[in-house]
């Protein structure tokens, strides 16, 4: 026996030595030829993905959402829409109605055609649910009513002059296939859970794309809709994948691999200067209409005084950041990014002036005592670079003084704190994208009261003069004189100084230039101005992929 | 032990003798002498990390950018992180919280393990030693390092909250070595003596039996070092831990292993410096074994 | 030794029980609002109302200790905040890949760690000895994560010949999902490619993890090897004419190894908490690293779950390792431990 076992134990060892040897060699390479699995754009964003429309509002989401609903508008780079699913539409009693003509025809993934009664379903889902983008409706919309088969009417509580706009965020469900999915115990009365658990993994809807697979926190992989309305260009790609490995030796090795396509834009700069190297891998770098903010708390000592909070904006070395940090992005004007239809070209950037900023401090409550104010501030754990930016920041205040204490957050405890105002800390570094595009976005999201308690406003200014404004605008329909109103808060803000906008994001990502064609990178490579909503960029039936040049990379 | 008559004279000549004889034994390992000096560099540098670091400034709010990443040089001996810092100038630094770290710990965690091995192990068979050793096995049902993650999860990422967490996973394993000490002890002889004389259970415990238990006790804090460090390194590699501007060894090692292996030294230096500051503690610790154990 | 093993599991149980008290007060002291975190900013109060209703966290807390140990007991651990699904089903998911990496991870270390200690108890002083004993005092004091980073870049630059990062190359499907092990899983369905594949991404992780416990079994293997060898009874032995490979195996070899295996048992438990560092470095997805990403999104019924988990199985591995050291070494008894 115990020879045996001696026998037994030293096979082992050798075995696995020989294993660990003997899977040393390099695997083969599959033989070359183009396969249709090639035909793939693989794009890298932060997990989770929520590929419901009742759920998703992140970047990925929107990303996941965009390529597989559809919307009845599709928005365009100068902020307008252009029609989609509905063919037409008429505004009437004031804007207070919206009537829409669908496209017919139009098939989901399923086979069902897609009819008004969908598109109710699909806005009441998204109100009764009241997550994701639920919010951009809820304050406006009063109700929504298939008149026929083709026609859908929403009506509107109050005129709100952004209303087409916003409705890129309206994707439209196959009402059938939803309800006969819904599981019975759920907190939605007769709707059950209206289908969550289903939508977790699987779609209902009509866009160029239908859900293969969703691996949790790994990747959801889509192939092509081939009866989708839209028609495909032959060089389309035929899947797409959004996976959420996001780590940068990672992605970078897959780029260099071509096992990836278009990058996240989160990776350290570093990284994207590697894999600018690498041969047919190009960075894009666009402004895409939203800004980094360090959003001070008004509430909270020793950011509550105004004098204080500008002496700090006049303290951040902005051309350091936007030439070592964020190359390629630009000075923020105030509030709105400039991309933004509706911005104020007028309203200053901040600049570096100690001077200036030594003054304004004089002016504070907080003059003589500030050690015993230390500033909190905090940033986002996903965003890396960030990272960099605190230290600057730090090092810049404490040449006036101020003592600032960074702490690294998941955004998960980010939006915790910044539940109450108690928990929020005075500063912190924020990036904000606006939902649709229009200046009126952003300023409500951000400003008006009603965000308060959100990570996009940790602000809590509560200002009812600026919520007033902000609500006028948006009530206004004519846009001449909508914009003109959006001008009027932007003043007012940058005078309350309740935040520092560092500066208007240009979005990098590295790609695939060889083989790949990606509309985005070509409108940044003209300097074409304008942007897209969130995810609208990755609108992955536009781009177009060549597998053989790929080929010939490997 | 000592003789009636000795003088004040003989007593100091034998505390020299001790010490002389302590010194022999520990420095008959060579490695022992070698963790000692490496300890006491440590040390010395951590203390006077302000005179000694080449760039102290680089340890606080300090950023410059045009110098970031720079590979090791004669500027910079160990190179620049992504900041423009110097790493020479931050492990130094780093040093500081790694030792206040492990001292923290252990002065924390004997006191409370060794008074809760004591009682339950002079108690042993009463109802409080079932309910001291069953709490103790509950926190041992955990590997150490999984239940200062979790517990360092929840609270706020400072030094003192990690110094916290690790206490918690800590304490345990002092409390089953003193109670298994103490409850071997307590049947010696002079334990029983003590019991017919009618001392109390205060004097019984702190004055028979602690002071039989000491050797072994600081024994395992200077082994217990090094992994204390470590385990501190390992939460903040995770990023819980001091925050930064404050340099952590495990955070630098873990945002240093972003820029692999293009930046290779931003990661490597401060890998290195663990495993040196590691190393140092249990030579010396082993050297520690070998002065207290009693074989000549 | 039935009735000792009887005893042992009723004392696992008692310390388990404990256990998910000091686990559940650990998960709820998180501070905010999960329910509101889970839905988002922008949900209205009443749907988050509703979920902390589903959560039972409008009840008192040990209404929520009774209600989750319940759920405990029939194998539901509530729902991830974060992949909004059940605990139980993520768990079923990830937790087989870490067990991959621990169980070779394992082997490595105990075969490893005995097959170099015999080495360099049987040469000892040779240059080889000095060699192994150079490397395991590195072993020891180096963290996992360390071994991992130097790995990385030594076998993921400069000598490319292993996979750094995830379960399977890209491209390389998975096997069907019988036990959730890739490598297990695609040698029952007869997928060798796949199996190689598998077995290569376990590797760097796996030995990354093995360093330290390996080294610490070498040291202790060759310590009471040596230790054995100067023996009399051994030197008895040897004169009565007995054979060398019997002495070696059953008077030197089987007792020197009772120490090391009841290092080894402690270091193969540690496996696990170490694995929460070396799966971040490989980006590998498995049990470690949803555990990590749980705790920094407070999700804390995921963060019940793993924990309770790892306390299971980290109290299982000690019963076992018991039981082993106990038949090595009859003198000692289980109620002794």
């Amino acid at each position: 026996m115990p020879r045996l076992r001696k026998t037994v134990a030293l096979l082992l060892v050798v075995g696995l030595l020989v294993t660990l040897v003997g899977c040393g060699g390099k695997g083969q390479n599959a033989a070359k030829q183009v396969k249709s699995e090639d035909s793939i754009i693989r794009i890298t964003e932060d997990w989770p993905v929520f590929i419901d429309p009742g759920v998703g509002s992140k970047f990925s989401d929107s990303i996941a959402l965009v390529n597989t609903y559809d919307t009845l508008v599709f928005p365009k780079p100068d902020g307008s829409v252009v029609p989609h699913l509905a063919t037409k539409w008429d505004i009437l009693d004031n804007g207070l109605t919206y009537k829409f003509y669908l496209r017919q025809g139009v098939k989901f993934h399923n086979g069902d055609e897609v009819t008004a009664e969908d598109v109710e379903f699909s806005m009441n889902r998204l109100l009764k649910i009241g997550e994701g983008f639920a919010y951009l409706f809820t304050r406006d919309v009063a109700g929504v009513k298939a008149l026929d088969k083709y026609t859908v009417e929403f009506q509107l509580k109050k005129p709100f002059g952004p209303f087409l706009q916003s409705l890129v965020r309206l994707y439209i469900l196959n009402k059938d296939e939803v309800l006969a999915h819904i599981e019975k115990n759920g907190q939605y009365g007769e709707m059950g859970d209206y289908g969550k658990k289903w939508l977790l993994t699987h779609d209902a809807g009509s866009g160029p794309y239908k859900v293969k697979e969703v691996k949790m926190e790994e990747y959801v992989l889509w192939e092509k809709f081939s009866d989708y309305w839209g028609g495909w260009d032959p060089n389309a790609p035929k899947f797409f994948k959004l996976s959420g490995s996001v780590e940068p030796i990672t992605v970078r090795t897959a780029m260099g691999r071509r096992e990836l396509e278009i990058t996240d834009e989160l990776q350290p700069l570093e990284n994207y200067k590697t894999m600018d190297k690498i041969k047919g891998v190009d960075v894009a770098t666009f402004l895409n209409g939203h800004n980094l903010n360090l959003m001070l708390n008004t509430k909270k000592a020793p950011t509550d005084d105004v004098h204080f909070r500008r002496a700090l904006a006049y303290c951040i070395d902005y051309n350091a950041i936007i030439t070592s940090i964020y190359p390629g992005s630009a000075l923020s004007k105030g509030p709105v990014p400039a991309v933004l239809p509706g911005h104020d070209p007028t309203i200053p950037s901040f600049k570096r002036d100690l001077a200036k900023a030594k003054e304004e401090l004089k002016q504070s409550k907080y003059y003589g005592k500030l050690d015993q104010y230390p500033v909190s501030l905090s940033w986002c754990a996903e965003a890396p670079e960030e990272e960099k930016l605190a230290l600057l920041i730090q090092a810049n205040a404490a040449e006036l003084g101020i003592k600032i204490n960074i702490t690294k957050k998941p955004f998960g405890s980010m939006m915790a704190d910044a539940q109450k105002l108690e928990t929020t800390p005075n500063a912190s570094l924020v990036f904000v994208a606006p939902h649709y595009n229009e200046a009126g976005s952003i300023l409500m999201s951000r400003y008006h009261s009603s965000s308060c308690g959100t990570w996009e406003q940790m602000e809590w200014l509560q200002d009812k003069n600026i919520d007033n404004m902000i609500e006028d605008a948006l009530a206004t329909v004519d846009v001449k004189q909508r914009f003109e109103k959006y001008a009027q808060v932007q003043k007012a803000l940058y005078d309350l100084c309740p935040t520092i906008w560092l500066f208007d994001q240009a979005e990098k990502r590295a790609y695939q230039k060889d083989y790949v064609y990606w509309p985005t990178a070509e409108r940044a490579l003209k300097k074409e101005k304008g942007c897209l909503p969130m995810g609208y960029d990755q609108y992955v039936h536009d781009m177009k992929v060549y597998p053989e040049k790929r080929l010939a990379l490997l | 032990m000592t003789t009636r008559e000795a003088s004040d004279y003989s007593v100091v000549n034998r505390y020299v003798e001790n010490a002389k004889k302590a010194w022999y034994k520990f420095s008959r390992n060579k490695m022992s002498v070698v963790g000692l000096v490496v300890i006491v560099l440590i040390i010395l540098s951590a203390v006077f990390a302000r005179i000694v670091a080449p760039y102290p400034k680089h340890a606080g709010a300090f950023v410059n950018y045009a110098e970031a990443n720079l590979p090791p040089g004669w500027h910079h001996l160990l190179g620049t992180d992504v900041f423009g810092r110097d790493i020479l100038s931050r492990i130094i630094f780093a040093f500081r919280g790694a030792l206040i770290m492990g001292v923290g710990v252990l002065v924390m965690v004997v006191p409370i393990g060794t008074v809760i091995g004591l009682i339950a192990g002079y108690m042993k068979g009463s109802l409080i030693e079932t309910i001291l050793m069953r709490i103790t096995d509950i926190f041992l049902a955990l590997p150490p390092l999984i239940l200062a993650l979790a517990v360092c999860a929840v609270m706020r990422p400072t030094l003192f909250n990690s110094m916290m967490a690790v206490c918690i996973s800590w304490w345990p394993w002092y409390a089953r070595l003193v109670y298994g000490m103490a409850s071997s002890l307590r049947n010696e002889v002079y334990v029983r003596a003590a019991e017919l004389i009618g001392e109390s259970r205060f004097h019984i415990i702190f004055r028979e039996i602690l002071p039989n238990c000491l050797a072994p006790i600081f024994t395992k804090m200077m082994l217990d070092m090094g992994w204390v460090i470590l385990t501190g390194a390992s939460l903040s590699f995770v990023g819980l831990g001091e925050q930064p501007p404050t340099p952590a060894l495990g955070t630098m090692v873990s945002d240093g292993a972003k820029y692999l292996p293009d930046y290779w030294w931003i990661s490597i230096f401060p890998a290195i410096a663990i495993m040196i500051i590691v190393l140092a503690f249990n030579l010396l610790g082993d050297g520690v074994k070998d002065m207290l154990s009693t074989e000549e | 030794m039935g009735i000792n093993l009887l005893k042992r599991i009723g004392l696992s149980i008692f310390v388990l029980f404990g256990l998910s008290i000091l686990i559940f007060i650990i998960s709820r002291v998180v501070p905010g609002d999960p329910a509101r975190l889970a839905l988002g900013p922008r949900a209205p109060e009443w749907a988050v109302q509703k979920l902390r209703q589903e959560m039972h966290l409008d009840k008192p807390l040990y209404t929520q200790y009774v209600l989750w140990l319940d759920g405990l007991v029939h194998g539901d651990l509530g729902r991830s905040l974060v992949t909004r699904r059940s605990v139980t089903t993520d768990i079923k998911e990830f937790l087989p890949a870490t067990l991959e990496i621990v169980i070779l991870s394992a082997i490595v270390l105990v075969f490893g760690g005995i097959f170099l200690g015999i080495i360099s108890a049987k040469f000892t002083n040779s240059w080889l000895d000095g060699l192994i004993r150079v490397i395991s005092y590195l072993g020891i004091v180096s963290p996992a994560f360390v071994w991992a980073i130097i790995f990385v870049l030594i076998f993921g630059y400069n000598i490319p010949i292993f996979p750094t990062m995830g379960r399977l190359s890209p491209g390389v499907v998975p096997p069907p999902m019988i036990t959730g092990m890739y490598t297990v899983d695609s040698l029952i369905t007869g997928n060798f490619g796949t199996f190689v594949d598998a077995f290569k991404h376990l590797v760097l992780p796996a030995i990354a993890l093995a360093m330290g416990g390996m080294a610490q079994a070498a040291r202790i293997t060759r310590s009471s090897m040596l230790d054995n060898m100067g023996k009399d009874y051994i030197a008895a032995e040897k004169a009565y004419g007995i054979p060398e490979g019997l002495i070696f195996v059953k008077y030197l070899l089987k007792p020197s190894l009772i120490p090391t295996v009841s290092v080894a048992s402690l270091d193969i438990a540690a496996l696990f908490g170490n694995a929460f560092l070396v799966e971040l470095i490989f980006n590998y997805p498995g049990f470690s690293r949803y555990g990590i990403s749980a705790m920094l999104n407070k999700d804390l019924n995921a963060i019940a779950g793993v924990i309770m988990v790892l306390g299971v199985i980290f109290v299982t591995i000690n019963i076992i390792i018991d039981f082993i050291v106990a038949y090595l070494d009859p003198r000692i008894g289980l109620a002794g431990r």
